[in-house]
């Protein structure tokens, strides 16, 4: 199976500064392996939904915002956290996730 | 869910990381996910496409003088043929190094960087000092990043904008010849391109 082609640089335009993926001197952040799993997650799943970078921007800014984090919590724990919460609300809004 | 099962932990698993793979479970049953696709996105981004792009633009201009020629005069096209590229309005400028001038390129006004072939720029890169010294002592700059030219060479520096990105075709190593374009874009690091380094042949035959 071909991956979706969304190239990294596409996911940072995509993103832009206003929720920018974790990263130190230009790598990416990956504390633990889920957090990968869930940035790749979402590039799979917008691509194969038809869903569209700026709808998954706006429900991740908001959930960045809306995010409680705990005290032992990292920044790339929250970001990721908040990830799942905007890729789980960007899918469930287009009906995707309803029961069937 | 049992995907839990197959996961060799030296900790249980973290509430997060269950939800993770709670909804990994769920949108791979909606379709709209597999393991390998997503193995593959995540493989492809911890190789962080960046600078190799642009290394085997200048491998390829390397070995090809007519896309060398092409790469000179229209960069976007020359770099798009590779199959790279596609900013809108970001207009490319590829600066040759020759024996006789070295190329540098900063962005005085904040981080502007040919991001397409060189990925994100590295932290110093975006830093004040480098900014300003690139352009007012930039043999002092280039020494501290190991490179001392001769004062023969002229240094030119090339001030990026949102219009123009730069960068740079270093020369050629001469030990390197009869070698592959992948061994050629090997040694073509992010620095290079930067215009802070020149490739290196490591072994005996460097002078």
């Amino acid at each position: 199976m071909t991956p979706p082609a969304t190239d990294l640089a596409s996911v940072d335009r995509a993103l832009g500064a206003e929720a920018p993926l974790p990263r130190d001197n230009g790598e990416l952040v990956f504390e633990e392996p889920w957090q990968g799993r869930a940035l790749g997650m979402a590039v799979v799943a917008i691509a194969r939904s038809g869903a569209s970078w700026p709808e998954f921007r706006r429900h991740l800014a908001a959930a960045i915002a809306a995010h409680r984090p705990t005290e032992s919590e990292s920044a790339a724990t929250a970001y990721y956290a908040a990830w799942l919460d905007a890729l789980e609300r960007l899918l469930s809004e287009r009906g995707l996730l309803d029961e069937h | 869910m049992t995907a839990v099962d197959d996961h060799h932990h030296p900790r249980p698993p973290s509430a997060v990381e269950l939800r993770a793979q709670a909804l990994e479970a769920l949108l791979a049953e909606r379709g709209l996910v597999s393991t390998d696709a997503i193995d593959a996105v995540v493989e492809l981004y911890e190789n962080d496409v960046g600078p190799q792009n642009g290394a085997k633009v200048v491998a390829h201009a390397w070995v090809d003088d007519g896309y060398r020629e092409r790469l000179l005069t229209n960069a976007n096209q020359a770099i798009a043929e590779l199959g790279f590229g596609g900013a809108e309005g970001d207009n490319m400028v590829v600066v040759p190094n020759t024996p006789a001038i070295h190329n540098m390129i900063v962005c005085t006004l904040c981080s502007c960087y040919p991001w397409p072939v060189l990925g994100l720029p590295p932290t110093w890169y975006k830093s004040p000092p480098y900014r300003a010294r690139a352009v007012s002592e930039p043999r002092a700059v280039l020494r501290e990043f190991g490179l001392e030219l001769s004062q023969e060479v002229e240094i030119r520096v090339w001030d990026s904008s949102a219009e123009v990105r730069y960068l740079v075709l270093p020369m050629r190593p001469a030990a390197t010849e009869g070698w592959s374009e992948d061994q050629l874009a090997a040694i073509v690091s992010r620095d290079c391109m930067i215009g802070t380094a020149v490739p290196l042949v490591a072994g005996p035959a460097r002078t």
